[in-house]
């Protein structure tokens, strides 16, 4: 049995970290949300540009990210602010039912300088309380974490990538909940993975999922050379969407997957599963997403080098690509290029993931930690009224 | 000799340089699921770490192989040897206005 140590929350969800974070829940309330950062230590700002005049599937779509990301087992306690009451109070009510200390806080009849006052005051005593809580010992079969791939080259899919699969087959066995998505970057091998949906309703889920996020890109009719693949996968020698998806689906590892969920499905309660989560590629989306479903933990392999990292998600940066571990050597978290090389097998470059992983949920800071790489990006799905 | 390219499944006609190639090299592939010897061909030009060799020699609108998948089509006959990338290989899913 293998254990870390983590902060257990009121809902019984364990996180890798302790913060007491400040959601905007509109644009216009940023510079509040900057505000209370200035004045009270140990507040994380996410600031992002949404929410005015969002509609239907769209705002819904906010509401669980923001409100994930508030309830996510890496945060202790949240403020939540926002131009009108009424959503403060309604993102607010969505996280406290996890039972997490949460103040709601609008701007409209105070201003910014009262609103940062009054949430400020709330948040020194929400901080100081947080800095009390303790690590515990906890089984590793507690963690959900997610797995995506960025600026891939091919080295992600000879090395990086079957090496992360080898750890995510390892931390699923072990009872771990493991989440990867990039619905487009499955073009070419979207029925290799829905060959690894045992349950036909999932996997009937799973092609309608598929076919609507593609038919919006085919329907463009645009030239996808420089987006899918990027310029930075063309570089590393990437040519076409198919050749990239048969190297993103390495880091599967090879447990079926038993949960396939759309953007706005929570992740149900359960232990050892490989879940699908419809997104974009992107990989900051895909990160944000995946922390408001309840990632705690995000395993990031990269090619040509990626920089991303979370507010609040540790991102592990791993690379098989010798010229990247050189050049990009502050980004990169754990070098598997032995393995592009031979000199270590798939197995061995699986394990020293695994093992930088525990040293990561004991409370080693990540290279996008220290680097304060802090992307927030809430997917949009359509235009706003 | 040491390998210089790998190969992820036997009916792949295009291995991946893992480590810088220079042309007129005669070069070893290693198939990557046993590390078993591949085949040897000579670089028609530089291939770049990560980039692809051909194997053997393809035709115009033949399919290229890797991970036993089709990954797209020649868009030209590609000799042994040749750098194969997006100057000669398109996607045969997302292939918008060049099909």
């Amino acid at each position: 049995m293998r254990t870390f140590k983590g902060y257990i929350r009121e809902d019984g969800r364990v996180g890798v970290r302790n913060y007491v974070v400040a959601i905007p829940v509109d644009d216009l309330s940023n510079t509040a949300v900057l505000g209370i950062a200035k004045l009270v230590k140990g507040v994380v700002p996410i600031p992002h540009p949404y929410g005015r005049l969002q509609f239907g599937r769209d705002l819904q779509l906010l509401f669980h990210i923001l409100a994930g990301t508030g309830s996510n087992p890496n945060v202790a306690a949240a403020i939540v602010v926002g131009i009108d009451e009424s959503w403060s109070n309604k993102v607010a009510d969505m996280i406290a039912r996890t039972g997490k200390p949460v103040e709601a806080i609008s701007i409209e009849g105070r201003g910014d300088l009262k609103a940062i006052e009054t949430a400020s005051r709330k948040a020194v005593k929400l901080v100081q309380e947080a800095s009390e809580k303790q690590r515990t010992e906890v089984d590793v079969s507690a963690l959900t974490a997610s797995i995506k791939c960025g600026e891939s080259d091919t080295t992600s899919g000879l090395a990086s990538n079957p090496a992360l699969g080898a750890a995510v087959d390892r931390l699923i066995d072990m009872g771990a909940t493991v989440m990867f998505g990039e619905t487009s970057e499955l073009t070419g091998a979207e029925d290799i993975v829905a060959s690894r949906i045992p349950d036909p309703a999932l996997r009937e889920k799973f092609y309608k999922i598929y076919r609507e996020y593609v038919s919006v890109i085919e329907a463009e009719g645009a030239e996808m050379l420089g987006s899918q693949p990027t310029e930075g996968n063309i570089k590393g020698g990437i040519s076409t969407i198919e050749e990239k998806a048969l190297g993103n689906i390495q880091k599967l590892g090879t447990k079926p997957i038993t949960c396939v969920l759309d953007y706005l499905d929570p992740l149900p309660p359960g232990k050892g599963r490989l879940c699908f989560v419809n997104t974009s590629s992107a990989a900051a989306e895909f990160i944000t997403l995946a922390a408001a479903k309840g990632s705690v933990l995000h395993f990031f392999t990269t090619g040509q080098g990626n920089v991303v990292g979370h507010p609040i998600v540790p991102v592990i940066k791993i690379t098989a690509n010798p010229k990247t571990a050189a050049t990009m050597s502050e980004h990169i978290d754990v070098d598997v290029s032995d393995l592009l090389r031979l000199k270590i097998s798939v197995a061995e470059a699986g394990e020293r993931i695994l093992e930088y992983a525990f040293r990561v949920m004991n409370g080693r800071l990540t290279a996008a930690e220290v680097l304060q790489h802090e992307e927030f990006s809430p997917i949009k799905l359509y235009i706003s009224a | 000799m040491s390998f210089k390219f790998a190969i992820h499944h036997k009916a792949d006609n295009v291995g991946v340089a893992i480590e810088d190639i220079k042309a007129g090299e005669l070069v070893a592939g290693v198939y990557i699921e046993d590390r078993s010897p591949g085949p040897s061909v000579k670089a028609l030009e530089d291939i770049p770490l990560g980039h692809k060799i051909a194997l053997r020699d393809i035709e115009e609108g033949e399919v290229v192989v890797k991970y036993g998948r089709p990954i797209g089509k020649a868009t030209r006959k590609i000799r042994a040897g040749e750098h194969v990338h997006v100057h000669n290989l398109v996607s045969t899913r997302w292939n918008f206005g060049r099909r």
